[in-house]
Order: structure tokens, then C-alpha cells, then sequence
């Protein structure tokens, strides 16, 4: 037991902030230490922001006990899919792999502290979530003291189950895909059809608990906090004991999550060293014959290699390919079904029809392709093959424009098949289709170079886990949340706007303005580029 | 072997570390075309730090490097289009196979493609990698990853070439044929800076020496002026136990 908590402890050590600061001498360092913090305390306060809204939203209406499966059912979603996307660079495959397999530590033991490694490194997230609806929570309902402790301590126990959940699908897929031979493609391919079925499933339960469609918005989604409490139990269990101090509710969530907990890890551990084994295993065709080579712009070869390392991580591919294979499932589904249907399901039955949508399709489509722009982590991947690059006659302005070009093959493909198949189904008519095609495409400029932005400014080539930088990395955050909310914002402004004036002028506009905030943002990571060099 | 043109000049370089730790402490040498230069010391004596300096990979605080009359500091650009640096323990791009990256390097210098094709191939052969060459980096040895990043090195034929340790991991045959290679380039001009443990070797392959100490060249010049009949052992023994 003892050992094991040395093992957590180091893994945590390894990769706390705290610890550089404490131990790191160059005064530049440690103030980038002290800005990651503030960054992250504003996400947080952003979160807690976000929770307390909602819970005045409940507590407006009177939906005051609705708040603590809320509250559950937030934290649930958020560490499953945190949880999702990390599990196989944390769990398996990971560097450190044969220097703690050589030490004397059971397998199952360094996946569990693997696992509560990445549980700790997300409790802030759970925290914020937890305190500020508990705060909304005392300030409608004024219970008993008793609440309060028992919040905090239960809602830290509530992440877990679904976190073993999402753990033990990265374990299959990780089972599975080391079968393979491209085992980087098979496990993405997995992981990809895992979310599809999860987002799924979650859609076909929501439309099975529905009754009345056209309920007001909030009271909708209070109901299906409700509903979802019977099925997924922990959110009833977690209500249950912090309102009624049920002593069995209690009792049922730690119980099950202690259990589950052993039961995954008995079971991952059982079969860890021959998965790990089998990803860390390459094979070697040794058969190369020298042929005629071809020669490439210096560009185009940096696309290639990020390309390359791109298809070589399945976190990577997981998280930059997401929003493209949303976007695809997107543009074909609106193909084969009316998409008068898709907008009532998607905004709750909301007086909204296609031909008031036209203006917003490219922010749509840019919602899920500018999810993520690689061009935030890829400066901080080259970690320690940076050595590479920089003693190499590379100007670092050539360097980002290679990684902001295999941004753009990545995005804009994806990016004008949706809009053009959605701006056809919703009939928007040749000149808004073609202003619609150009809108998406200097989004995409745009978000390539904010990206880049983010990635320049928020360097970090000190990483033990390449999870650190595309997960959790501070240029990942910086342009993701603010990206995510404007863009939502933009959908409302530019429907609005279409019901003024006609929605070629909106698109039109929308145009110049992306344009001109895309041509900004390459300005200054060329500046910054320039600075590094 | 000199032929008297400097490509390296390291003049007062300084690097300082921390709470004012000097890692490299006024270190100046020369190193001309034709030059094979051994740069010898004990662990954490500062031939890396000073190495990474010369290739442009670390930042410096006092003194100035120029290769081949361009200042690493203000232009280095310039240096690095004429410079080759093959790290301790190289790690390359794993996702990529051993051509793609060597074509990366190829396409980074402007090779053509004809070039290219036929330098490859000479130096893979010689390492006897080519039939790895379409396999991922990351399935290769250290010693395979060695030979790679060695062969990357040559394929543009630098003016200097600059190696960190670059025996380490190789097999007897493959070490042989570096210095071979070693020779050969030095023969055509190319000049070689290469830090290493084995005096051995130094003393066999080397026509100039500096060995440093703490941060400090302590003895540099020829083998001849250094040895004085002595071996490079008992010389190096001498000075830094002294």
C-alpha cells in the first residue's frame, strides 16, 4: 500500500507546476509558472461562472431540487469524456512504461495509480463544479449544515465511476487495437466508434424518457436531469444523500465505486503487460529498397512530418479528428434526413426553421471543426525533438506555417463538405452556398492561426506525457473555451441578424470580419515566430 | 591536416546557469577546414553545454561563436544552412520511417532529389541500414537511430560537422566506418568538432585536442604540442587530476 502511494506521489511530483516552481531558479520559467496558474484559476472561475448561472436558472423556476443531480449529472459528463480521451496516453503506452514495470510494483497497481493520477490532476475541474452549484444550492434551498461536507466529499466520489467507465473502454480499445497491425489506427478507429456509440446511446435515452417535446427549455432539461437519475443511478444516489442525508444513498455510491474500482483494475491488470507489450512493440519489415526520391518544398515537408506524427498517436488523432468526423457524420446525415427535423431535435423544438439557419451554417460547421486546432499543441509536441528543428536552417516562421498548413488540409476539406451538403439540404440557394463555402474557409484560416497564437505563447517542451500538451496544455485551453463560447454567441447573433437583413449580407460581413481577424492572428504568431528564432 | 581556415571560432564563451553557476567559462578555441577537433572532459564538464552552443540549439551569455566568419548569435540562420550536429543520444521524429526523415533533412537543405538518392544510399549502405530505412524510427535500436541521425548529418555536406559523443552505441564495424568517414570529409575540407570519453580514440582520430575542466579549457593545441610522447591518457590524467 505504502509503495503505491509512493508511486502516486511521484507521478504526480513528475509533472506538478508547484514542484518546477519550488525547485527552478530562472525567474522567466517560474513566471510562466505563476501565469499557467492564473490562466487556469480564470478557467475555473469560468466554470464556476457557467454553474452558478444555471443554478440562478434553477432556482428562478423554482427547480431548486434539481440542482444536486445537476451538479452530479455536470461532473459525470465532465470526467467521463476528460477521462475518454486521455486514458490511452496515460494508461497505456506511455514512456516511463519499462522503468516502472522493472521495478517491484503489480501491473494492476501501476494502472491504478495511473488512474488516480488523472483523477487528482482533474479535481479542480470537479471542485469548481461542485462548490459553486453548492453555493447556488444553499443559496435557494438554506439547508442544513450537515449538506455542506457531505457535498464536497461526495461529489469528489462522484467522478470516479464514470471516470472507471471511460477507463475501461480505453482498455478495450487498447485490447483490442494491440490485435492489429497498425495498432494506432485500430485503437483510433475504436475509440471514434466508442464516443459514436456513447453520444448515441445518450441521444436515444434523452428521446426515450421525453413526453412532451414542447416543454419549456429549462423544465426540459430539469426533467431529463431527473430521468437520467433513474437510469444512471450514481446522479439519484448523489441527490438522494446530500438532501435527504439518505444514509443508503451514501452508503450505495461509495460502496459501488469502491468495488468497481477494484473490479476494473483486477481485470485491466490481468492483461497490462501483454497489452503494453504488444503497443510498444514495432513491427520491422526490413525490406527497403532505395528508389527514385522526390524532392519537396521545405512547407510541405513539415505538413508531411505532422502528419506523420499525427497518424503515430491515438491521442493525437483522437482529439484533432473529433470535430472533423462530427462534421463528416454531420454533412451526411442531412443528406439522408430532413433537416426541419434536425433543427426541432437539436434546439428542443424551438421556433426555428432551415431558412433562419442559412447565416449560421458555416458557425455550425466551424463549431465542430474549430473544436480543436492542432496548430495549439503542435509547437509544444516537438517536446524533445525540438533539438531537431532548431538546429536545423529552419526559420521558425517556415516551421508554424508548416503546421499551419497541415492545419488547414486537416480542417477545410471536412469543413466544406458539411457546409455545402448542409447549406443544399437546407435550400440556401447558389450565392449563399458559395459565401457560406468562403465564410468556413477563413474560419478555418482563423482558427489555424489563433491556434498558432495560443501554441507559440503557451509553449511547453518539458512534458512527460504528450496527454499534458494536447489534453491539458495551457494553448490548448486558451483557444478552445473562448473559441467554443464566441462561436455559440456568433450562431445566436448571426440567426438574429439573418430575421433583419438578408442573410448573404450577414455571411458577407461575417466574411470580412474572419477574414481580417484571421490575417491578424497570423500576423502575430509570425511575430512571435520571428522573436523565437 | 589544417589548412588553416577557421570554421569554428569560439571566443570567450560563457555560459551561466542558474544562481550564477558557470557551466562554460571563458572557453575560446579554433577549429580550421580539415580540422578533426577532440574535445575531452569528465562528466558535467561542460563539452555539452558547449556544444549545444555552437549548433545554436542553447542561448549564451558572454563571449561569441562564428562559423565559418557568421556570428551564431546574430546569424544563426547562416550557421546552422552550414552545420551538422549529431546529438548524444538522438531522438528523431519515431513516427516517421528512416527515409521519410532523411528526406525531411534532404527537403529542409534543398537536395535535390538525384543528390539525395545517391548520397543516401552511399552512407546507408555503408552503415548497412538501408533495408531498415522503410521501417518506423521507433522499431529501430539506439545504435540504428545512431547510424540515422549520423547519416542525416552527411547528406548535406557541411562545412562543420559537430557530434556529441558519437561513438556511443555504435557497433565496432560502424564506429570503424564513421572514422573512416571522419577522414574522408576532413580531406575535402569539412571540419569536425566532436566531444567524447574515449581517449583512445581521441588520440587516434583527432589532429587538435582541448580538454576541459569545470567549465574551463585547461590544455588545447595539437596532439603533438599536448602529448610530447606521452599518451592522451596520461595527459589528460595529468592536467585534470592536477
Amino acid at each position: 500500500m505504502g509503495r503505491n502511494i509512493i508511486l502516486l506521489k511521484t507521478l504526480l511530483r513528475s509533472t506538478s507546476r508547484f514542484n518546477s516552481y519550488k525547485y527552478c531558479k530562472d525567474k522567466k520559467k517560474r513566471g510562466k509558472i505563476v501565469g499557467a496558474w492564473v490562466g487556469a484559476g480564470i478557467l475555473y472561475l469560468m466554470l464556476m461562472s457557467y454553474c452558478i448561472a444555471t443554478c440562478v436558472g434553477y432556482g428562478h423556476f423554482g427547480l431548486t431540487a434539481g440542482i444536486p443531480a445537476m451538479c452530479a449529472m455536470v461532473i459525470s459528463l465532465l470526467s467521463f469524456v476528460f477521462t475518454l480521451f486521455k486514458t490511452n496516453g496515460y494508461l497505456f503506452g506511455f514512456k516511463e512504461y519499462d522503468m516502472l514495470m522493472a521495478l517491484p510494483f503489480e501491473p494492476k497497481s501501476i494502472a491504478a495509480c495511473k488512474f488516480l493520477y488523472m483523477y487528482i490532476n482533474s479535481l479542480p475541474w470537479y471542485l469548481s463544479v461542485s462548490v459553486s452549484t453548492l453555493v447556488g444550492y444553499a443559496y435557494y434551498a438554506k439547508p442544513s449544515f450537515a449538506v455542506y461536507p457531505l457535498w464536497v466529499i461526495l461529489s469528489l466520489i462522484q467522478p470516479i465511476i464514470p471516470m472507471l467507465g471511460a477507463a475501461f473502454l480505453g482498455f478495450l480499445t487498447a485490447k483490442l487495437g494491440s490485435g492489429f497491425k497498425n495498432k494506432t489506427i485500430a485503437q483510433t478507429v475504436l475509440t471514434m466508434i466508442f464516443i459514436g456509440l456513447c453520444f448515441g446511446s445518450r441521444f436515444f435515452i434523452e428521446d426515450m424518457l421525453k413526453n412532451n417535446k414542447t416543454e419549456e427549455v429549462l423544465s426540459n432539461i430539469s426533467d431529463i436531469t431527473d430521468k437520467t437519475g433513474s437510469v444512471y443511478l450514481p446522479v439519484k444516489w448523489f441527490g438522494g444523500a446530500v438532501t435527504e442525508l439518505n444514509v443508503l444513498y451514501m452508503f450505495l455510491l461509495i460502496a459501488v465505486t469502491a468495488v468497481l474500482f477494484t473490479v476494473v483494475f483486477t481485470i485491466v491488470g490481468r492483461s497490462y503487460r501483454q497489452i503494453n507489450s504488444a503497443l510498444g512493440s514495432h513491427a520491422a519489415a526490413g525490406k527497403f529498397v532505395m528508389k527514385e526520391q522526390k524532392q519537396k518544398s521545405l512547407i510541405s515537408t513539415i505538413a508531411f512530418k505532422e502528419f506523420k506524427r499525427m497518424t503515430g498517436s491515438v491521442t493525437y488523432m483522437t482529439n484533432a479528428l473529433i470535430g472533423e468526423i462530427m462534421c463528416f457524420g454531420m454533412g451526411i446525415a442531412v443528406l439522408f434526413v430532413d433537416i426541419e427535423k434536425v433543427i426541432k431535435a437539436v434546439t428542443k423544438g424551438a421556433p426555428l426553421t432551415s431558412e433562419m439557419m442559412v447565416p449560421a451554417i458555416p458557425f455550425i460547421v466551424y463549431f465542430f471543426v474549430g473544436m480543436v486546432a492542432t496548430t495549439c499543441f503542435t509547437p509544444s509536441l516537438e517536446g524533445k525533438n525540438y533539438w531537431i528543428v532548431q538546429s536545423l536552417p529552419i526559420r521558425k516562421k517556415t516551421l508554424y506555417q508548416g503546421k499551419m498548413l497541415y492545419n488547414m488540409f486537416l480542417t477545410v476539406p471536412f469543413a466544406l463538405f458539411a457546409d455545402v451538403t448542409i447549406s443544399i439540404s437546407a435550400k440556401a440557394g447558389v450565392v449563399n452556398t458559395l459565401l457560406s463555402a468562403v465564410l468556413v474557409v477563413c474560419l478555418c484560416a482563423f482558427s489555424t492561426a489563433w491556434g498558432c497564437v495560443c501554441g507559440i505563447k503557451h509553449i511547453k517542451l518539458d512534458w512527460e506525457n504528450e496527454v499534458e500538451v494536447i489534453k491539458q496544455g495551457t494553448g490548448v485551453v486558451v483557444y478552445l473555451l473562448p473559441n467554443m463560447f464566441v462561436t455559440m454567441g456568433l450562431i445566436v447573433l448571426v440567426v438574429y441578424l439573418g430575421t433583419l437583413i438578408s442573410s448573404a449580407i450577414v455571411t458577407a460581413g461575417m466574411i470580412l470580419a474572419s477574414a481580417i481577424l484571421a490575417a491578424l492572428c497570423y500576423a502575430r504568431a509570425m511575430s512571435l515566430a520571428a522573436k523565437q528564432d | 591536416m589544417g589548412k588553416n581556415k577557421a570554421i569554428l571560432e569560439i571566443k570567450g564563451y560563457t555560459k551561466i546557469y542558474g544562481e550564477g553557476k558557470k557551466a562554460a567559462d571563458n572557453v575560446t578555441l579554433t577549429v580550421e577546414s580539415g580540422d578533426i577537433y577532440g574535445f575531452i572532459g569528465h562528466n558535467g564538464a561542460g563539452k555539452s553545454t558547449t556544444i549545444r552552443a555552437v549548433v545554436g540549439v542553447l542561448d549564451f551569455d558572454e563571449g561569441e561563436i562564428f562559423i565559418d566568419g557568421h556570428s551564431v548569435k546574430d546569424e544563426s540562420f547562416e550557421c546552422k544552412k552550414l552545420t551538422a550536429y549529431i546529438p548524444d543520444n538522438p531522438d528523431l521524429y519515431e513516427n516517421l520511417t528512416g527515409i521519410q526523415y532523411l528526406d525531411f533533412i534532404a527537403d529542409v537543405f534543398g537536395i535535390s532529389a538525384e543528390e539525395r538518392q545517391k548520397s543516401i544510399k552511399e552512407y546507408a549502405d555503408k552503415f548497412e541500414i538501408t533495408d531498415s530505412l522503410g521501417d518506423l524510427i521507433s522499431s529501430y535500436s539506439h545504435g540504428m537511430k545512431q547510424k540515422l541521425a549520423i547519416i542525416s548529418a552527411l547528406i548535406h555536406s557541411p562545412r562543420l560537422l559537430v557530434l556529441d559523443e558519437p561513438f556511443v552505441g555504435l557497433d565496432p564495424k560502424a564506429a570503424f566506418t564513421l572514422k573512416q568517414i571522419m577522414h574522408d570529409i576532413c580531406e575535402k575540407g569539412t571540419a569536425i568538432f566532436f566531444s567524447t570519453h574515449v581517449l583512445d580514440v581521441a588520440e587516434k582520430l583527432c589532429n587538435k585536442i582541448a580538454i576541459i575542466k569545470q567549465g574551463k579549457i585547461i590544455a588545447s593545441g595539437t596532439l603533438e604540442e599536448l602529448t610530447h610522447g606521452e599518451t592522451l591518457e596520461e595527459v589528460f590524467l595529468e592536467v585534470v587530476d592536477g
